[in-house]
């Protein structure tokens, strides 16, 4: 393989596949060119990827905190919002967030657990405690 | 098992690319802009009220599975398409099909795919790739974004094909099955550059096409204002985010357009087409001008020259250099 890294990466898990782009060079004409993609793109991914790391950790700590139910941790982990998670686990949209009650998720049964472990590619169990 | 000669090329925009490898596999040789161009891929919109990863979508491109449809529908090419209900039966009708020696392509999610760059791994199902083979439970896949050939077991294969989400691919899969030995690429060319115009200019509602740039401009300015400063950046970052990253092949499918209005000119030998695609390197240039100056903007560098008002006056300006330019297209004859 290449033995060039992205420089524009410091973790280097990141951004490390060439891909191909067009450009428009001066003498008019549209040249092919495969490479990493530079530090602009760099800069607007991260900033999803910050923003989404912020929502899983706020999540995790209202979940510890008893202000919200496991379903909304996995959800943020996940990157999805109540729409596309309703989609994935089959269960309407207004039950999806009545289920972000730390007391109705309590009592919710086996069922409708497992439809949301299954959303999220997880056990039942795990689902139940977010600690570990 | 079967693997098929497949010739793997890298593609700026996968279901273009897609096309053209499928084409081309079927001995009709056709270059990626041409497919792109063809298949009326061109496009833009802005739904405010549709909400993607928390803002809102903004898209440079048509709706999944178009490129593929109108590229071939003009070109005369017999398809097979197939959705499923059942994964099972999807996967069966798969490795039949590979087993009539036809490379297939496939649309999938983007969360579980494993050889996707992790950087990328959103929820985005309209992603597109090809199946050229298959042994013993392992799928060998030519995905345009890679540089290389890559593979997929089973269960992950099943699972990319059903993800589930806003624009579910539900095992959606496509493959060329007669090519005709002669085609007449002329018209289909026309066609394809009517067709876009339309969208760009012909449609009278607000959100689409270069009225859809406007209307963004607009809402641009009040961000700030409305949303506080952290979530106008993210509102910001998204529209760069679908304008420059992965499969868009820089700018917004711009400069892959304006290869093909260059590639066009020649082929009907129309030379105004021509001065057209150096219109449109410089619209696309101003493009990723825009996205340079957003990014800086998005690191929270908050200079005068880069704020919402600047960028959207930015946008102003290429919608009207837009509007000339796909006005003057909708007259190709």
């Amino acid at each position: 393989m290449e033995e060039n890294l992205n420089p524009v990466y410091k973790d280097k898990a990141y951004g490390q596949h060439r891909e191909l782009s067009y450009s428009y060079g001066d003498g008019g004409t549209f040249e092919k060119t495969v490479g990493f993609h530079g530090e602009a793109d760099r800069l607007i991914l991260q900033q999803a990827w910050d923003l989404f790391h912020e929502r899983i950790e706020e999540a995790r700590q209202r979940v510890l905190a008893g202000k919200a139910s496991p379903v909304v941790y996995f959800m943020e982990k996940n990157l999805l919002d109540p729409m596309n998670l309703s989609m994935m686990a089959g269960i309407s949209l207004w039950r999806v967030k009545w289920h972000f009650k730390p007391g109705v998720f309590k009592r919710l049964n086996d069922k409708t657990l497992q439809k949301y472990a299954e959303a999220f590619n997880i056990t039942v169990d795990q689902l139940r405690k977010i600690e570990s | 098992m079967v693997k098929l000669a497949f010739e793997h090329r890298q593609a700026g925009h996968c279901e273009s690319g897609v096309t053209r490898n499928l084409l081309n596999y079927h001995h009709f040789k056709i270059s990626e802009p041409m497919a792109f161009g063809i298949g009326a891929g061109l496009f833009f919109s802005y739904l405010p009220f549709l909400k993607m990863q928390h803002a809102p979508t903004t898209s440079f491109r048509v709706w999944p599975g178009q490129v593929f449809d109108r590229a071939t529908r003009e070109l005369g090419v017999k398809t097979a398409v197939h959705t499923f209900r059942n994964p099972k039966d999807s996967m069966d009708k798969l490795n039949e099909v590979l087993e009539q020696g036809y490379p297939v392509g496939l649309q999938v999610g983007t969360f579980h795919l494993p050889f996707f760059p992790p950087e990328y791994r959103m929820h985005y199902n309209m992603h597109n790739m090809i199946v050229y083979g298959h042994e013993n439970g392992t799928y060998f896949i030519s995905d345009t974004l890679m540089e290389n050939l890559v593979e997929i077991n089973y269960e992950d294969l099943m699972r990319v094909r059903f993800a589930k989400g806003a624009f579910a691919p539900q095992g959606r899969m496509y493959y060329p099955t007669h090519v005709p030995a002669r085609i007449d690429i002329k018209p289909a060319i026309v066609k394809g550059i009517r067709k876009t115009a339309n969208n760009m200019v012909g449609i009278p509602f607000p959100l689409i096409g270069v009225k859809g740039i406007r209307y963004l401009a607009g809402r641009m300015r009040k961000w700030e204002k409305k949303l506080g400063e952290a979530k106008a950046s993210y509102y910001l970052g998204q529209v760069l985010r679908m304008e420059e990253e992965v499969g868009t092949a820089g700018a917004g499918f711009r400069f892959i357009y304006g290869a093909f209005l260059e590639e066009a000119s020649t082929v009907l030998n129309q030379p105004w087409l021509r001065e057209l695609s150096f219109e449109m390197g410089e619209n696309a240039n101003s493009w990723r001008e825009f996205s340079y100056l957003g990014s800086r903007n998005c690191k929270k560098r908050g200079k005068p020259d880069q704020s919402y008002d600047f960028l959207a006056d930015m946008l102003i300006e290429i919608a009207n250099r837009e509007e000339k330019i796909f006005k003057k297209l909708s007259t190709i004859k």
